[in-house]
């Protein structure tokens, strides 16, 4: 039963797993959930489990049920459903003779295929006795659990009810602010803020730390327990470049600086400059990239063990990038390219990585993007890549 | 024992929590299915205040594991207290018999939870603080119903099954064999409906006029950006309170955007400035 909808969640990247398919099919058998907003509740609570995946999974049951007539407990969806309490059967008899009240013993004497018949009759009682019509779930029906008392010692939700049909509840897509898709915004900040976090120093255990030694000591009888901390290490110097010329970087410059900004503390120092595109000869410290220019020559010679993190989208006509005298501007014209500028600084700050906001399965498509990686490890301006940047930009 | 009770005493609220229904649902669900819950959400979303609300509803004792980020799982089973016994047997002046181990093995709450006479209610507040190897060694004796005393060599097992509520603050998801054993819920931040509702039940007899201005310039600030901690419903519930205290406060000064107290709203300096900056701003306009 729903086995297509099961797919259809997998297909779409909701992390689904068998076992939590048969769990919901424990709760269809334990006559839990009589109409399809149960279903809703029950089906995410069970299936998905993390908050970015509700609004996939809200646009999948839209699609799926919107529309189509529930389908009927005959024929292929009973099968199915037979053959998975089959399945839980043989690991667990226990519990399904308990959910259809019988004793496990006397199940024990069937075979498979008998077996599988005696839970479709079950199954049809079952339905019967719940809806009293042929539907398995329907969305005009009572609830046997819920506010009317049944279950024993329940919860009692009040006298409201909920008039929303579950479609529509799964249309109204609430929680399309926790998708994990898509880059950085502002709403993602505090977690982003968390994976900062890690950007700091550890190292090795190496100091003893007598009080808790002597704790520890005591603790243990009279035993000496040696208890050691890691030792301070200075905090991490950062230097952050943003690409933040033309639209397509706009919306991400601001949330970039401000992320590190609010991060700044934890860091040593903090240097911010800007660029356009890519890096030729000059980078700048003010946005308007035109007051406070600073020369790479002179850009590098800030502490080799900084790290360096571009953030740009790397996305430039090729020739920008390649040329000796790609520069859009007249006054850049040292004679290097770019990119031998790129493998300098690299080579320079060994700590590095470059941080893109556009989506990660579009980098193949653009040429310079493929140019830039492979200079600097990039990762993708979002929550994940921000994680993979730090322990890339942490590791040793 | 009598600490749980007291702690269900001091509670007076769970007709100060007010319930969305699709969470009763779920509940309800993750209770027939024998499952933990896992509640992830905004800090004051109330996850932890919907335990003690299923605790007072189902009239069931609560028991309360506080993780703290160095926590070894064996701290919320039990404890083997060398230090008392090696006090004992140095000065032999208590009641308890040096050589019986078992004198000097205290629960923790996990095993109090499954020694309790009666069915309980056990919540594990913000589990993300500790790390996975505690999370996936603390779902294997949930999941088991049962945990070993490697010192007295016995098996503890669980008299009656807790209603296990697990909260997480963090929005880092938990491992994954974790997430596969429990039910999963996110409480959303309450829309300003459900909103009025909470601020009513905690404020009977406010002034509805307080309550229209001062909720909705709760969700106006709650929209400037650039906040690292945005101010949550404890937050408001607290201002409501700062602001019915001040004998000189007159709810239209909201409308004109005099907002008097933002510290109770805005909690770190950078955020107050910014928050009184785009006030200003405001005002201006």
């Amino acid at each position: 039963m729903f086995v297509e909808f099961f797919y259809k969640l997998k297909d779409a990247g909701v992390p689904v797993t068998p076992t939590a398919f048969l769990t919901l099919h424990k709760a269809l058998a334990n006559g839990l959930i009589s109409s399809l907003s149960d279903f809703y509740t029950a089906s995410r609570a069970i299936l998905v489990k993390s908050e970015r995946y509700f609004d996939l999974f809200d646009q999948i049951f839209a699609h799926y049920f919107e529309g189509a007539e529930l389908p009927d407990v005959e024929g292929f969806e009973l099968d199915e459903i037979a053959k998975a309490m089959l399945d839980q059967w043989l690991t667990d008899p226990q519990s399904v003779a308990d959910a259809l009240g019988v004793n496990a013993a006397d199940l024990q004497n069937l075979s498979p295929e008998e077996l599988i018949e005696y839970f479709k009759e079950r199954l049809k009682e079952q339905t019967e006795r719940h809806d009293g019509g042929n539907r398995w779930i329907g969305t005009g029906g009572t609830s046997p659990v819920g506010h009317s008392g049944y279950h024993p010692g329940g919860l009692r939700v009040g006298g409201e009810s909920r008039n929303q049909s579950a479609i529509k509840v799964a249309n109204e897509r609430r929680y399309k602010d926790y998708s994990r898709m898509g880059p950085l915004t502002q709403s993602s900040m505090g977690e982003a803020l968390k994976r900062l976090r890690n950007l700091v120093p550890a190292g090795p255990k190496d100091q003893l730390n007598i009080d808790e030694s002597i704790y520890q000591t005591m603790k243990n009888a009279g035993d000496i327990q040696i208890v050691f901390d890691r030792g301070l290490k200075d905090r991490l110097k950062v230097i952050l470049a943003i690409d933040n010329g033309g639209y397509s970087m706009d919306p991400y410059v601001h949330v970039v600086r401000t992320l590190f900004n609010y991060a700044r503390s934890q860091f040593k120092e903090l240097k911010t400059y800007f660029f356009h595109n890519t890096i030729y000869d000059t980078v700048w410290e003010d946005p308007a990239r035109y007051r406070k220019p600073k020369p790479v020559a002179e850009f590098v010679k800030n502490d080799p063990d900084t790290r360096l993190i571009l953030v740009g989208d790397a996305s430039m006509a090729p020739y920008e990038l390649m040329a000796r005298d790609g520069s859009i501007y007249v006054h850049e014209r040292s004679g290097k390219a770019s990119i031998e500028q790129l493998r300098f600084l690299a080579e320079t700050f060994p700590h590095n990585a470059w941080l893109n906001p556009v989506p990660a399965r579009m980098w193949p498509y653009t040429r310079t993007i493929n140019a830039i990686a492979q200079i600097f490890p990039m990762y993708e301006l979002s929550i994940d890549g921000l994680e993979q940047a730090v322990n890339q930009l942490m590791a040793a | 024992m009598t600490k749980q009770l007291q702690e269900k005493d001091q509670f007076s609220g769970a007709k100060r929590y007010v319930l969305d229904p699709e969470l009763a649902k779920i509940v309800n669900i993750s209770r027939s299915l024998e499952m933990p819950l896992l509640l992830k959400g905004e800090p004051g979303t109330g996850k932890t205040m919907l335990a003690y609300a299923i605790a007072e509803s189902l009239h069931m004792p609560l028991i309360v594991l506080n993780v703290k980020s160095n926590m070894k799982l064996i701290e919320g089973l039990y404890q083997y207290d060398t230090l008392t016994r090696l006090n004992d047997s140095r000065f032999g002046d208590s009641t308890r018999d040096v050589s019986r181990i078992e004198d000097y093995i205290k629960m923790g709450k996990i095993g109090q939870a499954f020694t309790a006479e009666e069915r309980t209610v056990l919540l594990i507040d913000e589990i993300d603080k500790a790390d996975t190897d505690f999370q996936d060694d603390m779902l294997d004796v949930l999941d088991q119903m049962e945990f070993d005393i490697i010192e007295i060599d016995k098996t503890i097992r669980a008299r009656h099954r807790p209603v296990i509520i697990i909260t997480s603050n963090a929005k880092k998801d938990l491992s994954d064999p974790f997430l596969g054993r429990c039910n999963f819920h996110h409480i959303a931040f309450p829309d300003p409906k459900m909103m009025r509702k909470i601020i009513q039940v905690h404020f009977p007899e406010i002034d509805s006029d307080l309550m229209d201005h001062a909720i909705n310039t709760f969700y106006q600030l709650r929209e400037i950006d650039m906040v690292e901690k945005k101010p949550a419903t404890r937050e408001l519930i607290n201002w409501i309170r700062a602001l019915s205290a001040d004998p000189d406060f007159k709810p239209k000064q909201l409308v004109k955007g005099e907002l008097p107290y933002l510290g109770v709203l805005f909690k770190k300096s950078q955020d107050y400035q910014y928050a009184a900056n785009q006030v200003q701003r405001k005002k201006r306009f």
